[in-house]
């Protein structure tokens, strides 16, 4: 048999397989949003345009990470307070650094370590007192709200660091500012420690099968805790970098962040089951929903259709991925 | 039979009915006691006829959203959408008065279809296409927020002047808004002698034994949310007899609240055990919580973290007490 | 005429034949037996009557007229309920609510309790005996005892008034006094016309509830036989059939070295187990299924909640408290139910490999080394000849038995000294079956500990140097070499010659305490 049907039926297969995949979908969605945008107000799909998308993509796309990661370890595994987290990471780390460079290294450390522990008491309260995440997560979004105006007095105080707002606001290479750079390096890294790392293979043995992944010896608590401290540092490293855009801070600052974080992963094709998916494509949601949010502003629709839009997207791409399994006796 | 046997029998039966009011209602109901007491102790007032309308008037929404969300949760589901449909059917039902006191009766049944039909998207989504109810209430309460923004873009309009009076007078010597709050009662207690929630308790309980035991599970679950939609229509109503206007953004908070309530009330949330009544003591005990710490003076800056402390703490007693009762 | 013939009743779970032709038939009024060795296709049987599994093909006659049952509700429509081993009741729910639960009697869509008060408390009275006077229809089922659970789902059964009740295995966790009261009223129910169809482990049981016993072998119909008529060594004769005896491997020689050694081991289903496990030798777990054998394998494995008993591997005292400290204590689990206990379905045959040997090969204890782990995952489906498409795969594309070759081949990977198998060739096709056998035996030539459970006697006879027949979580037999034959495996399962059946499990009921 001649080898070029079987490489022809090989292509064939392979971009069979690829126009299924979910990473391929968001990436062609983000796409054609572009060009839709292009087409409807000219300059939309311009260089410094898209530039622009993707800075504002970055900070949701960095709460994403922990999102992913908690929804990869599987059991409804699920983070409601990233969105207030992220907030709280921002409002001490303007305190702390209080607009100087001289700061810089204890305002980004120290609100990292605040995510840390509230992610360790999601951890331990869904392992231990077997709590269900989304409740936990949920009380743990009242609490730190509690936190947050306790610790402000109910006005926020502090500025960026000048280096955290050069990052993020500053073009730096090709026209693009650093933040950027850093949410390219953190897609490499996380999809790295996903999928080349032990822990990473313990994560989704755990979230797909976790009798299986105990008979095997994984300590499933242990990676089920981490994945909820993961993403309690994600989500204060998002608010970091949104303090770095704004420069000062506001209570609510990143408090609308949850649910896009959530429908971002499901875009991206990662099981809200657990067990299946990766950053890359949560990366690639987090892109899709900041051009569909410019897109729709261009197009001067306003706030409720746009709501409308954004959960309509995030059923119809659950029923195409997300279905459980049927009821059989 | 002998009747010293009769008489065993007979204790066995009340250790039996002991075990079923369950450890966790026993903490709602002291839970309850105790913020009743605190309040009347920092509120003299707290007695008052004035008083005690004002303060069942703000929670009669929470009772009616609690009970919607105890019937979803006991059927092993949830609703992060009861919020979103309060908001939408009370801003449906407000266009559809109009201001008018003729057209009460229609703003009703407006705003029982509005739930209703909410429900049945929620319901057909989490049962027949079998998504994760979590997820997918999450997503209908931004499609419903947003379907509420285009029927009423700020807030606005007037409620008919009988309706808001009529919530503020007492009847027979009983304020309105507590008939409000035992009608809330009175239909759980209905509903709960119908076929239709005692197989959503077996549903909720153990979705495969009732399957195998021929109770229709896909029509059950998705029954549940619509009549939770509908019992949210009469929440919204509370909504608009409390505050006169409308409001697109009312639902903000009663979601998870209603979700604080059901877990505050001693059902669990993997379905199958509770009842409706301890969630309405869920609600008034969350009402009166926020009520305690303003008589209290405490400052605005920490009242939330005082509430949300005291909520985490009351929710991991429950959460903790349901397990021990289940555990044998 | 016969109130129901079913007839070529064939049945195929993938590449394996659970039932192959086979027929039943049932007389009114009468109480007819099932019975067969492990997997001779009793439960499929049941299961198609009681329809909730589709059969490839059937024949079923009732009342003379041929009939189709889809489902459970059509079974339910013709008078037909079962009652199994594992249970159909909701835990959350009171006694009373399970009994009616779906066919409540209501009035204008209200539940009418009274309506079914009478019925609830005359088939609980009746059952009295059984269930202690502590369980009242207000009783939730939560609070009960296995035994009284299975007598609340019979109950539960009896209440539906059915024409044919099928009891498959429902007396397992039932102790003697409560076994004679569901005899008493199965003899009732036929006496009013219903025929029961039953199903049990305990042979002495099927001897003296059933008057017809119809017997299967590998999904076939054998024979039907008067119960009375027949001896018990017929009875197992019947059911072993004329197999030639399987080729006895060539024993290898086992030493007096012990490598395993277990003594007094008690979990959850399992009491007071001694065993030995010589180097190069395997030791067969026997019995009937679900007599404690997987039961027995977790607790060695550290992975059921508190065990008792020692366990010594090489002389060195091991405490397993954890699957982590077993695997540690190089202690290796091929679990019975492979889909949900040992493989990550969605994942590749790649990490499905390396799973739980990856600590061994790591880059700075962290990083993985794909050469490395494609060098290993190569080499082992090599080694144990798995048919893959490539190593990316997910493991659902693989056939029943190369997925179980996965399955032991990540245990391989750790290089275990004690391997414990729970019936890895349950499902397998002949030619993986014949693979795994080969494998097994260069595990325990190389000196590794292996314990088989396994609930095919041939296998065990082709297998194990030594056999531990198992009943109700205690060791009942030992056979040794040439006495390993599927003839002494049946007759030690169902305790024939042993005198002392009656040795059942008390099952200590909590409101049992006034019983009496």
């Amino acid at each position: 048999m001649s080898a070029v049907p079987a490489t022809t039926d090989r292509t064939a297969a392979r971009l069979r397989q690829a126009a299924r995949n979910p990473v391929v979908i968001a990436s062609l969605i983000a796409i054609a949003l572009v060009v839709v945008g292009q087409l409807v107000s000219p300059g939309f799909g311009s260089y410094n345009q898209i530039i622009s998308m993707l800075r504002i993509a970055s900070f949701l796309g960095i709460i994403a990470i922990g999102q992913t990661i908690v929804i990869l370890s599987g059991g409804d595994g699920i983070d409601l307070s990233v969105g207030k987290v992220a907030t709280l990471g921002a409002i001490i780390g303007a305190r702390v650094m209080d607009g100087t460079d001289a700061n810089l290294a204890g305002g980004i450390l120290i609100p990292l370590v605040v995510g840390a522990a509230i992610g360790l008491v999601n951890g331990l309260g869904i392992v231990y007192l077997r709590i269900p995440p989304f409740v936990m997560t949920l009380g743990m979004l009242g609490v730190v709200q509690g936190i947050i105006l306790a610790y402000t007095g109910g006005t926020a105080a502090g500025r960026a660091a000048p280096f955290l707002t050069e990052l993020v606001n500053t073009r730096w290479l090709l026209g693009a500012p650093g933040v950027l750079f850093l949410w390219v390096l953190l897609i490499v890294v996380v999809t790295l420690v996903l999928r080349r790392t032990r822990p990473g293979w313990n994560l989704y043995a755990v979230g797909s099968n976790r009798t299986a992944a105990r008979l095997s010896g994984i300590r499933v608590n242990a990676t089920v805790i981490g994945a909820y401290v993961a993403s309690g540092v994600c989500a204060v490293l998002a608010g970091l970098a949104l303090l770095g855009y704004t420069e000062s801070v506001f209570l609510n600052l990143a408090d609308d962040y949850t649910l896009p974080s959530i429908a971002a992963v499901v875009i991206g094709g990662t099981l809200i089951a657990g067990g299946v998916g990766g950053y890359l494509g949560s990366a690639i949601g987090a892109v899709v929903l900041s051009v569909l949010q410019s897109l729709l502003t261009t197009l001067n629709m306003p706030e409720s259709h746009r709501t409308i839009v954004n959960g309509v997207i995030l059923l119809a791409l659950l029923a195409l991925y997300g279905r459980q399994r049927k009821l059989r006796s | 039979m002998s009747t010293g046997l009769d008489n065993r029998a007979a204790g066995t039966r009340a250790v039996a009915w002991i075990r079923r009011v369950q450890i966790a209602s026993v903490v709602t109901w002291s839970l309850l006691a105790a913020v009743v007491i605190v309040n009347a102790l920092v509120q003299p007032t707290f007695f008052t006829l004035y008083s005690i309308t004002s303060t069942f008037a703000t929670f009669v929404p929470l009772v009616f959203a609690a009970v919607a969300q105890a019937i979803v949760v006991i059927g092993g589901g949830l609703d992060l959408s009861i919020g979103t449909i309060v908001a939408l059917s009370s801003v449906v039902a407000l266009k559809v008065m109009n201001g008018s006191d003729a057209l009460i009766g229609l703003g009703f049944l407006a705003a029982l279809a509005t739930g209703a039909l909410c429900g049945l998207v929620n319901g057909i989504l989490v049962a027949v296409v079998r998504l994760q109810p979590l997820i997918v209430t999450f997503a209908t309460a931004s499609v419903f927020g947003g379907v509420t923004l285009v029927v009423l873009p700020s807030p606005g309009g007037a409620v008919p002047p009988a309706m808001s009076q009529g919530f503020r007078l007492a009847f027979a010597g009983v304020p309105v808004p507590v008939w409000c709050v035992l009608a809330a009662a009175a239909i759980w207690l209905a509903l709960s002698r119908t076929r239709f929630l005692r197989h959503v308790y077996a549903v909720g309980g153990d979705a495969l034994a009732a399957f195998a035991s021929l109770v229709p599970v896909v029509r059950i679950r998705a029954l549940s949310y619509v009549v939770a939609g509908a019992l949210a229509g009469l929440a919204a109503m509370g909504v608009l007899g409390n505050t006169g206007s409308g409001d697109p953004f009312i639902g903000a908070d009663i979601a998870l609240d209603s979700i604080a309530a059901v877990v505050l009330g001693g059902i669990a949330l993997r379905g199958g055990r509770g009842g409706a009544i301890g969630a309405i003591a869920g609600a008034i005990i969350l009402a009166l919580v926020t009520n305690v710490l303003f008589f209290l003076n405490v400052p605005t800056t920490f009242r939330e973290l005082a509430s949300g402390l005291v909520i985490i703490a009351a929710l991991a007693l429950s959460v903790l007490t349901t397990r021990k009762a289940v555990v044998r | 005429m016969s109130l129901l013939t079913m007839t070529g009743v064939s049945k195929r779970y993938g590449g394996v034949r659970a039932l192959d032709g086979a027929s039943f038939e049932l007389e009114a009024g009468e109480v007819h037996g099932l019975l067969g060795p492990n997997g001779s296709g009793k439960s499929t049987l049941n299961k198609v009557l009681a329809g909730t599994v589709n059969p490839d093909a059937a024949t079923i006659v009732l009342d003379g007229r041929p009939v189709e049952i889809r489902g459970p509700r059509d079974a339910a429509a013709r008078g037909i309920a079962a009652v199994y081993q594992q249970l159909s009741l909701v835990d959350s729910m009171t006694v009373g609510q399970n009994l009616v639960l779906g066919v409540e009697p209501s009035r204008a869509g209200f539940v009418s309790n009274r309506a079914s008060a009478a019925e609830i408390d005359a088939v609980l009275e009746r059952m009295r005996r059984g269930l202690g006077p502590g369980v009242t229809a207000g009783t939730e089922v939560s609070g009960l005892s296995p035994g009284q659970q299975q007598l609340v789902e019979i109950a539960k059964a009896v209440l539906r008034k059915p024409r044919i009740l099928i009891l498959d295995e429902a007396t397992a966790s039932l102790h003697r006094d409560q076994v004679n009261l569901v005899f008493e009223i199965v003899r009732e129910l036929t006496a009013a016309g219903t025929c029961v169809v039953f199903t049990s482990h305990r042979l002495e049981e099927v001897r003296t509830i059933c008057d017809r016993a119809t017997i299967l072998r590998t999904g076939r119909t054998v024979a039907t036989v008067t119960v009375a008529e027949t001896t018990e060594s017929e009875l197992v004769r019947v059911m072993v059939g004329d197999v030639a005896q399987p080729e006895r491997r060539t024993a290898t020689p086992s030493t007096d070295e012990v490598v395993l050694r277990v003594r007094n081991l008690s979990a959850p289903g399992v009491h007071g187990i001694d065993l030995d496990v010589h180097r190069g030798e395997i030791l067969g777990l026997g019995g009937l299924q679900g007599q404690g054998q997987s039961e027995l394998l977790l607790a060695l494995f550290g992975a059921t909640a508190t065990p008792s008993g020692e366990i010594d591997v090489n002389g060195r005292r091991v405490t397993n408290s954890s699957v982590v400290r077993a695997t540690g204590n190089g202690f290796a689990l091929v679990p019975g139910d492979r889909g949900s206990q040992g493989l990550f379905m969605q994942r590749s045959i790649q990490e499905n490999l390396s799973i739980v040997s990856l600590r061994r090969r790591l880059l700075a204890a962290l990083g993985i080394s794909m050469r490395k782990e494609r060098t290993v995952a190569e080499d082992a489906v090599q080694r144990l000849r798995i048919k893959i498409g490539g190593l990316d795969d997910p493991v659902t594309t693989l056939s029943g038995g190369n997925a179980q070759k996965i399955v032991i081949a990540k245990w391989l990977l750790n290089e275990p000294a004690v391997v414990l198998l729970d019936d890895p060739t349950k499902g397998v096709d002949i030619s993986a079956k014949a693979e795994i056998y080969s494998i097994i035996r260069e595990l325990s030539s190389a000196g590794v500990a292996v314990i088989l459970n396994s609930s095919d006697d041939v296998e065990l006879a082709e297998l194990c140097d030594r056999v531990v027949v198992l009943y109700e979580g205690r060791v009942r037999t030992h056979l040794v070499g040439d006495e390993i034959t599927s003839e002494n495996l049946v007759s030690a399962a169902l305790l024939i010659g042993e005198g002392d059946q009656g040795t059942v499990e008390e099952q200590p009921a909590a409101a049992d305490g006034g019983a009496r």
